[in-house]
């Protein structure tokens, strides 16, 4: 991929050969690698979960939940979204050449992005939409975004995956043994 | 199992892509329902988060199967797993965490936790339940994710 020559490609090494990364990299210490992945997985959990909790009510599931109450949870997908946006660039630094190689990297990158647009654009067009959201109702709005809130997560969460299988993700572009 | 998983590298991936969902659907719907029970978001009335419990209870199924699948499928064997106390310590948890369950339903918790109104508190017990439930999730996704690092594990433990 073109990003990891040139000026990019210096950048990638000045991170990677960050003392920080270097310790996340190669310590042998739980607090490394271990821990830091342990926080993405979580994090993953709680951005992932929490949003389809909210999409699930906004397409019909558990209907008792008020709607005004379910804007509340945003506070939870604010905190999954900072373990992760930390825990990702530590593990980003510890290897980013190689993740800056892979499509699988770039593409889940966009998803998240979308994915936090379209709560953010649920927040704004949607429940800030305050006769709706008191009346019970959820408009069409509401619906679609929710679908494709959780489009992009799904997405999102099978891209990161993914990056965990550099050789096959190749062998399906054709592309040349760049993996691990 | 081993034969059909080494096979195919596409079944070990996409089995983690079912157990990641597992676990999305499991802290997402677990972890706000114990959240809700210790005093947050306390406008949504505790039993109207019930019918997101059966979403819960299929991600852990989906995580059961794939789980039996990453277990029988290990080119190493099984062993790489059932040999691994960041593996065996996984599973004490899941069963802490039924476990858990049980006494929460057992005890007549479930049945008073259902009936707080939006606002209202839900009883001290339960939040007891609710704390370890979610100390317990932490611990199985920890200990899910360190299984590659078992030394790390060892060492900080001076095993």
């Amino acid at each position: 991929m073109g990003l990891n020559q040139g000026v990019l490609a210096a950048v990638f090494d000045y991170l990677q050969d960050l003392g920080l990364a270097n310790w996340v990299r190669s310590s042998p210490s739980l607090f490394a690698y271990p821990a830091v992945l342990t926080g993405h997985a979580l994090g993953l959990a709680i951005v992932v979960g929490i949003n389809t909790l909210i999409a699930l009510r906004l397409l019909g599931v558990a209907q008792a939940i008020p709607l005004a109450a379910l804007r509340r949870l945003y506070g939870m997908v604010w905190i999954g979204f900072l373990i992760n946006l930390m825990s990702g660039l530590l593990l980003f630094i510890a290897e980013a050449h190689t993740m800056a190689g892979m499509v699988a990297f770039w593409g889940k990158m966009t998803f998240v992005a979308l994915g936090m647009i379209v709560a953010e654009l649920l927040k704004r067009f949607y429940f800030a939409d305050v006769a709706s959201v008191e009346a019970g109702v959820v408009t069409s709005v509401g619906r679609n975004l929710a679908i494709i809130s959780l489009a992009c997560w799904y997405i999102a969460l099978i891209l990161g995956r993914l990056t965990a299988y550099p050789d096959m993700v190749n062998g399906w572009l054709h592309l040349s043994g760049r993996g691990s | 199992m081993q034969a059909f998983v080494n096979a195919h590298d596409w079944v070990w991936a996409v089995c983690q892509i079912i157990h990641f969902v597992g676990l999305s659907l499991i802290v997402g719907i677990v972890g706000t329902l114990d959240l809700r029970i210790l005093g947050l978001f306390k406008s949504i009335p505790i039993a109207a988060l019930r019918p997101l419990v059966p979403w819960a209870f299929v991600g852990f199924i989906g995580n059961l199967l794939t789980g039996i699948v990453f277990v029988t499928g290990k080119l190493q064997g099984p062993g790489y797993y059932t040999d691994n106390l960041s593996f065996r310590l996984k599973m004490l948890f899941v069963l802490l965490a039924f476990a858990n369950l049980l006494i929460f339903q057992i005890s007549g918790l479930e049945v008073r936790v259902y009936a707080t109104p939006a606002g209202g508190t839900a009883p001290a017990a339960a939040k007891l339940v609710s704390v370890f439930s979610l100390v317990a999730w932490v611990l199985v996704i920890f200990f899910g994710r360190i299984m590659q690092y078992n030394d790390s594990l060892l060492m900080f433990l001076g095993l």
